[in-house]
């Protein structure tokens, strides 16, 4: 209690110094005066009297200084007195600390904006209140099953082909799913989930589309998401008989509906299916798997009614696996235990089910996954560019304390003298070097405080860059929080003892006797570096050059990766193209229906002013989604993959494809289809039916690539394919899915890039497109967006309720496909630069600095008749020196390190000598600079000044 | 912030427990008169700096166990005088009481004859 006293009124003891200091001199003063006249009252003289009273007390300052350190705490005190004292060191020298202030804050704020997004997409945690125990389900088998239908919602990574050796997913069927929740007893609760799918919503204004998750009904229950508002999906929605409901997205809420609490019990159709909304879940719970979102959820049980594509008429079949599931432990029970549990049940019903699909010797098993780790939604994509540029940061961050760190050595020889005098008069080397720690800390923190605010401006534009457009479109929520502005903290302290250790030690192990005779007050070690041996400041000048050659290689090959994609020929001209996409399907419209829908909206989209050509397509080119399935090549014999696509009439000439041998569709070849009545399809009832035998093969385009690929000797036209059922797609090519049939070669095309600008051209077979839904492509002569209102009033005309979607611009598909490699490349570029920048900062310098401190040998070198071009010789090659030291380190050490851009690169090698050279030309250039500045300085020197400088 | 050898440690605490001692015997005084009773009381035997006295006299205050005020001595001099609080008066007792045990225990240690015999 009373130290706890007396330690608060020592801490009121650091305030209020100067009264206290002057009642105690009051006090003493007093003291002297009461003990001097008792000594003159003895018969001393006044001198005497006053020095035995100040013998008696023990010296004035003395007792001061002992009275103060009990008074407050010392150490703090000359922790504050360090502080008070960098402070008016930086003020005084207010160009060095702007330089060294604001490189930090530069690479510090760098740091802190990478993490921050490396925090968002990979560290937090699902936005739940419990995730102890959840895992994601995961299969591995050492070959994969043979689903007749295999999809994933890109909730987790999984490679599943039939027959593909050790296939592992999380997709599961739906009657696996029941077998697992009903059978393992090892789980507290388990849930399943997909999508989400996109419907055609109406009831809420005018017709939109909206994105609904299917879910199993323990979905809520298990997460322990609660509702907003109303409910939640509870398990008895969850059956075949029960009504349909939906939950809204708490956003979803606010943006469509307003906020408005009378939403629960309203109905709302999806594609024509009469929902009740029963409740808006809670706000903090916006997604499960990072990066995906949903505007509503709704039960497992009532998708297969609400008949979203043809695509889904086996849902319920063992055969397709669709769904995604995650389960909740029982507490005490071990994830070895609960794997063992689920292998068996899977084992179980794969190899021995009603449908066996693989056979057991394949080892098909469980792995329970962690679901934070195992839903990486689309943290994939993010992951490797975010990691490449924290490590590109981190080494701007090294240079920027290799560069401060220089400046500070160059700034200590200044100070070298008085830091002699200091020790010479008894300074603690200990209390010096805490002294110049305690400065370099100061900078560091004032870099770190203007190091958030620049990361604050840069969090968002880096999100907005590496997503392709806004800060929005970053599916992650990004927020500066404590563990951000805790990890800038520690960054900086760190940072500043980094760069603070050189200068102290060369302080505080420096022969004193040198640097006190040294007039020009440099300090020993360095005015050691000009007679050949290399100085810690040459060390860190070299460094910096090495490291600044390693993020500009890597950036160097990022620009090239950007340039390469976007000077790619796509195969079609990309220019002035309109995308929009509908699905008539969705709201009840008749193949044969849709055929006349279509051809009668080109004719009257060509029509418009402004459009030259329209034409549509089962799937937008480079949008991302493709269809692929198997053909048969008559007199061949497997089956091989090809990619496939429905096209209308006029495709070819629209996209500016050209024609290279044969003809292409014209309106016969689609009449023809459509007047087979097999191949109507209704979508209430996606089991379909199944087509009858044609005999009049379809008319079928194939690309250049196929032809190469399986016609190497024959005339590809006139040449038989037959198409098998099976077929994986992704995206919305739904159309044509399920037909078996003949087809006959008509024509050849050049070859396209069909979902993405990076991967290869596969042999394409082009089919005539047969109902379904459409992306629309409408060539314009002018502004592509410009003509979208007149568009809208076209199909308004022809249906009101028919919702557009996916609308957009071929260039504005490539620009997106580019988004992470322009990012990348701007990014790594600003870096890249910035490193440059900072290297020859510090190579500059170095340099400006020695060439002030050999003004007085300059001097002499001329007066004894150097030439201006020995001057300039010996600066230049001093400086070139090391930069070509630095350049060849850092060529060594990015031979090692760009092995791990591959992934990202297109087009460029990891180790591309054209590269590499170009970025040691660009930094010796600008080294070159850096050197000149310094050496025509020295050159200007004129002799009689130098040596008056004395 | 604590003195760091056992020897200053001993001497502020008996230099603290005098300070009491002398305030409570004379009631409130100034430094320099404490500093003298003490010296006097000694029999002059106990030659220290008065300088030490004052950070002892501040370590007392800020525990709380006597209080200071400016007030006017004999010659009519300013000073600081100081005075025992109720917590001074406790301490007090307890550190007499402890000390008086302690140089008890010492007394027979230095004497172990007495006892053995």
């Amino acid at each position: 209690m009373r130290r706890l006293r007396a330690w608060l009124v020592r801490w009121g003891g650091l305030f209020n110094k100067r009264r206290q200091d002057r009642e105690l001199a009051e006090e003493l003063e007093s003291h002297l005066q009461m003990h001097i006249e008792e000594n003159l009252g003895r018969g001393m003289t006044p001198e005497e009297a006053r020095r035995q009273a100040l013998i008696k007390l023990g010296g004035v300052e003395q007792t001061k200084e002992k009275y103060r350190d009990r008074r407050g705490f010392p150490l703090l005190e000359s922790l504050l007195q360090d502080v008070r004292f960098g402070l008016r060191m930086l003020r005084k020298n207010p160009g060095f600390t702007a330089v060294a202030v604001l490189t930090l804050a530069l690479g510090i704020g760098a740091n802190a904006a990478i993490f921050s997004l490396l925090d968002a997409v990979l560290l937090r945690p699902l936005p739940i209140r419990d995730q102890r125990g959840l895992v994601l389900l995961q299969w591995h088998a050492h070959k994969g099953p043979r689903f007749d239908d295999y999809s994933g919602f890109g909730d987790c990574e999984g490679r599943a082909g039939p027959n593909l050796k050790d296939a592992w997913s999380c997709s599961f069927s739906s009657p696996m799913f029941d077998a697992i929740r009903a059978n393992a007893k090892v789980f507290d609760g388990i849930f399943a989930f997909a999508g989400p799918e996109r419907a055609r919503l109406t009831g809420n204004g005018p017709a939109s589309m909206a994105d609904a998750e299917i879910v199993s009904g323990d979905y809520f229950n298990v997460l322990g998401v609660r509702a907003a508002i109303g409910r939640t999906i509870q398990p008895a929605d969850d059956a075949v008989s029960s009504a349909p409901v939906a939950v809204l997205s708490y956003g979803y809420w606010q943006s469509a509906f307003g906020g408005n609490r009378s939403v629960v019990g309203r109905t709302i159709r999806l594609n024509d299916v009469p929902f009740t909304v029963v409740g808006v879940s809670e706000p903090s719970f916006t997604r499960l798997s990072p990066g995906k979102t949903q505007d509503m959820w709704i039960p497992r049980s009532i998708f297969p009614r609400v008949g979203f594509t043809e695509n889904w008429s086996k849902i319920e079949s063992p055969g397709s696996a669709w769904l995604a599931v995650v389960a909740r432990l029982k507490p005490g029970i071990s994830r070895a235990r609960a794997e063992a549990t689920a292998s068996l049940i899977f084992r179980n019903e794969l190899v021995y089910g009603s449908k066996p699909l693989l056979e057991a010797k394949e080892d098909p098993r469980i792995s329970l996954i962690p679901a934070q780790e195992g839903l990486t939604g689309s943290r994939g994509e993010y992951t490797t560019p975010l990691y490449l540029l924290m490590l590109a940061v981190g080494i701007v961050l090294l240079i920027a304390c290799a560069n401060v760190a220089g400046l500070l050595l160059a700034r200590s020889a200044a100070r070298a003298k008085e830091i002699a005098v200091r020790l010479a008069l008894g300074a603690g080397r200990v209390r010096v070097a805490r002294q110049l720690l305690t400065e370099s800390v100061l900078l560091s923190v004032l870099g770190g405080l203007l190091g958030i605010v620049f990361a604050y401006v840069g969090v968002h534009a880096v999100a907005a860059l590496i997503s392709g457009g806004s800060a929005d479109a970053f599916p992650f929520p990004v927020t500066l929080d404590m563990r951000i502005l805790g990890f800038t903290a520690g960054l900086s302290i760190l940072s500043g003892i980094l760069f603070g250790l050189a200068p102290v030690r060369q302080a505080t192990l420096a022969d004193l006797t040198p640097a006190l005779k040294d007039a020009s007050g440099g300090l020993p070690v360095i005015s050691r570096a000009g007679k050949g041996r290399l100085s810690i400041g040459s060390v860190l000048v070299v460094v910096q050059v090495a490291l600044a050659i390693v993020v500009l290689a890597g950036a160097g090959l990022l620009v090239r990766t950007f340039q390469n994609l976007k000077d790619l020929d796509p195969g079609f001209d990309s220019r002035n193209v309109l995308l929009f996409a509908m699905d008539p399907a969705l709201a009840g419209y008749k193949t044969e229906q849709i055929q006349s829908l279509y051809q009668s909206l080109q004719k009257e989209f060509g029509a418009l002013p402004g459009v030259t050509s329209v034409s549509y397509s089962a799937i937008a080119l480079l949008s991302g989604g493709y269809w692929r399935g198997g053909v048969k090549i008559e007199g061949q014999g497997d089956t091989v993959d090809v990619d496939l696509q429905s096209v209308g009439v006029r495709f070819f000439e629209t996209m500016r494809i050209p024609l290279l041998s044969g003809r292409t569709f014209s309106p016969a070849d689609f009449t023809n289809d459509t007047s087979m009545p097999s191949m109507s399809s209704s979508t209430e009832q996606p089991s379909g039916t199944t087509p009858a035998p044609i005999s009049v093969p379809l008319p079928v385009v194939v690309n250049q690539r196929f032809v190469q690929t399986y016609c190497a000797k024959q005339n590809p036209i006139g040449i038989n394919l037959s198409k098998d059922g099976s077929s994986s797609a992704s995206g919305n090519g739904t159309d044509d899915k399920t037909r078996s049939r003949q087809y006959l070669v008509v024509g050849v095309v050049g070859d396209v890039k069909y979902a993405y600008l990076r991967t290869g051209i596969l042999p394409t077979v082009y089919l005539p497109k047969n109902g379904g839904g459409a992306h629309f492509e409408l060539r314009t002569a002018v502004s592509p967006q410009s003509v979208l209102p007149a568009v809208r009033s076209v199909i308004a005309r022809h249906d009101a309720d028919l919702p557009l979607f996916d609308i957009s611009t071929e260039s504005e598909e490539i620009d997106k496909q580019l988004s992470r490699e322009r990012a990348l490349a701007r990014l790594s570029g600003f870096f890249g630069g910035l490193a440059l920048l900072l290297a020859c900062t510090g190579l500059y310098g170095l340099l400006a600095y020695e060439v002030t401190r050999r003004t007085h040998e300059v001097g002499i070198r001329t007066a004894l008749g150097a030439q201006h071009w020995d001057v300039l010789k010996l600066v230049l090659g001093r400086g070139m020196a090391l930069a070509m030291v630095g350049t060849v380190a850092g060529i060594v050490g990015a031979l090692g390190v760009t092995r791990f851009l591959q992934t990202l690169l297109f087009g460029v090698k990891p180790i591309d000598a054209a590269t590499f050279l170009a970025v040691a030309v660009l930094l010796l250039l600008v080294a070159l600079l850096a050197c000149y500045i310094p050496a025509r300085r020295a050159m200007r020197v004129d002799p009689m000044v130098a040596l008056r400088y004395e | 912030m604590k003195p760091t050898t056992g020897k200053a440690d001993v001497w502020q605490g008996t230099l603290a427990l005098m300070a009491l001692k002398t305030l409570e015997a004379l009631g409130p005084l100034h430094g320099y008169g404490i500093a003298r009773r003490i010296e006097q009381t000694s029999g002059d035997r106990l030659a220290v700096n008065y300088g030490t006295l004052y950070p002892a006299l501040l370590k007392l205050e800020q525990e709380g166990y006597i209080a200071s005020e400016w007030g006017v001595s004999d010659n009519n001099r300013k000073a600081k005088y100081y005075k025992l609080t109720r917590a001074g008066r406790k301490q007090l007792e307890r550190e007499a009481r402890e000390w008086e045990q302690a140089t008890a225990i010492l007394a027979r240690f230095m004497s172990p004859g007495e006892e053995h015999t």
